[in-house]
């Protein structure tokens, strides 16, 4: 009570204890939300006592309301609804590509017949991956030889260019192992790969891929852009 | 760590964007939340609704947490408590009739008494009790429920300048109980 002699002489102070804790409780009009939301902007005390209101609630809520299991879903919905559909895995994004070896071959033939493509003569191509594009990649044309005795892969983009601000990154994905990065693709049309020794054995029947990313590459070591193409290493 | 404690540290990580941090805080404390929800609208999909946008809430603001002083299942359940409510105006739920006979002014202390008093974790439910026991039933309407003072009014048949006239001298004996 010592509270109430110390607001006496506070006219504006009159109602505030009561209001505070119907404040508290939402009990107040949207208009008096406002008006006492203004004194409570001048008044640290009152916004103290809100404070206290609420932490006294909060606790006798806490201690009188049964804990009940919400269904499952809404972990899962929260899940989706936040952290949106988790992009899909570079495998699923990729695995029709990995079926489509034959079309692949042929499609590389076609190109090469028709002069759709011209490969460097130095390179003498024994694996060759016509990457076709994704869902993501449409209008892209690259294909990527591999000189398995040189150590050296060249990619040849024909058609289709990385998107504004981001670059193209080659990904090698050997078996189930996690993506390795070949490197990153120039804004020429043909770029020239050196390989690491170590992946040549790999290379008949593994997938490369192309994602965007930003300038200088992925900064995790793993693609986090979109894969715009990918396809099967076969001998050629 | 007290379950405090972890609560505030897992607040504090989700702050930070800390996906498994936000799983833990879900599983530590969606259930009672859920109760809260349930308490106040009665109906499990909408209170699953309002959990979600609580949750959703929770992940984009926990940064805003430490500004504002809760202790972090105050902050919780206050949030959760608002959209609660928020929900079930928007929804016109109409009150659960309050007996006229519960209503008759009685002097003497609810049936609990101060049993609990000792308790200092349970302070305000013994001051609650220390209310004459129709008196305590309207408050715990108004926190547990959510109902305003229509609500109370439209369940209790009394006017409401006289409901509120009630209600207000309930909460300043118990403000006045809970600052001894």
């Amino acid at each position: 009570m010592s509270d109430q002699t110390k607001q006496a002489g506070d006219t504006g102070g009159d109602d505030g204890r009561e209001l505070a804790a119907e404040y508290a409780l939402g009990l107040l009009s949207d208009a008096e939300i406002a008006a006492f939301e203004a004194r409570l902007e001048e008044d640290a005390e009152l916004r103290a006592d809100v404070l206290a209101w609420q932490e006294h609630f909060a606790a006798a809520i806490y201690q009188e309301t049964e804990a009940v299991e919400p269904s499952p879903q809404l972990a899962k919905r929260l899940q989706t609804v936040l952290f949106k559909p988790e992009k899909r895995s570079l495998w699923q994004q990729i695995w029709p590509y990995g079926l489509g070896g034959v079309a692949a071959a042929l499609v590389l033939w076609l190109s090469v017949t028709t002069g759709l493509v011209t490969l460097d003569d130095a390179l003498r191509a024994d694996l060759v991956a016509e990457l076709a594009p994704t869902e993501d990649g449409e209008g892209l044309l690259i294909r990527a030889a591999v000189d398995t005795e040189r150590g050296a892969v060249q990619v040849v983009r024909s058609a289709g260019a990385a998107p504004e601000g981001r670059v193209f990154e080659l990904w090698l994905i050997a078996g189930d192992t996690a993506p390795v990065s070949l490197g990153l693709l120039s804004a020429d049309e043909s770029t020239l790969i050196d390989l690491p020794e170590d992946i040549l054995a790999d290379l008949p029947g593994a997938l490369l891929a192309i994602s965007d990313e930003p300038p200088g590459g992925s900064p995790t070591g793993a693609p986090t852009g979109l894969v715009r193409a990918a396809g099967p290493l076969t001998a050629s | 760590m007290t379950p405090q404690e972890e609560v505030e540290n897992l607040i504090a990580r989700v702050a930070m964007g800390d996906r498994a941090a936000f799983t833990r805080l879900y599983d530590r404390t969606s259930a009672k939340l859920f109760g809260v929800c349930l308490r106040v609208l009665d109906d499990r999909v909408e209170a699953e609704e309002v959990l979600q946008d609580v949750f959703v809430t929770v992940w984009n603001k926990a940064d805003s947490y430490k500004v504002n002083g809760y202790s972090p299942m105050t902050w919780l359940i206050t949030i959760t408590r608002n959209r609660a409510i928020d929900r079930r105006r928007a929804l016109k739920q109409p009150p659960v009739p309050i007996e006229t006979a519960d209503l008759l002014p009685d002097s003497k202390p609810g049936p609990e008494g101060a049993a609990l008093a000792a308790s200092e974790a349970r302070q305000i439910q013994a001051c609650l009790d220390e209310l004459p026991r129709a008196r305590g039933h309207l408050v715990r309407r108004v926190y547990l429920d959510g109902y305003s003072y229509a609500d109370l009014s439209q369940a209790t048949g009394v006017n409401l300048n006289t409901i509120r006239t009630w209600l207000r001298r309930s909460l300043m004996a118990l403000r006045e109980c809970l600052s001894r």
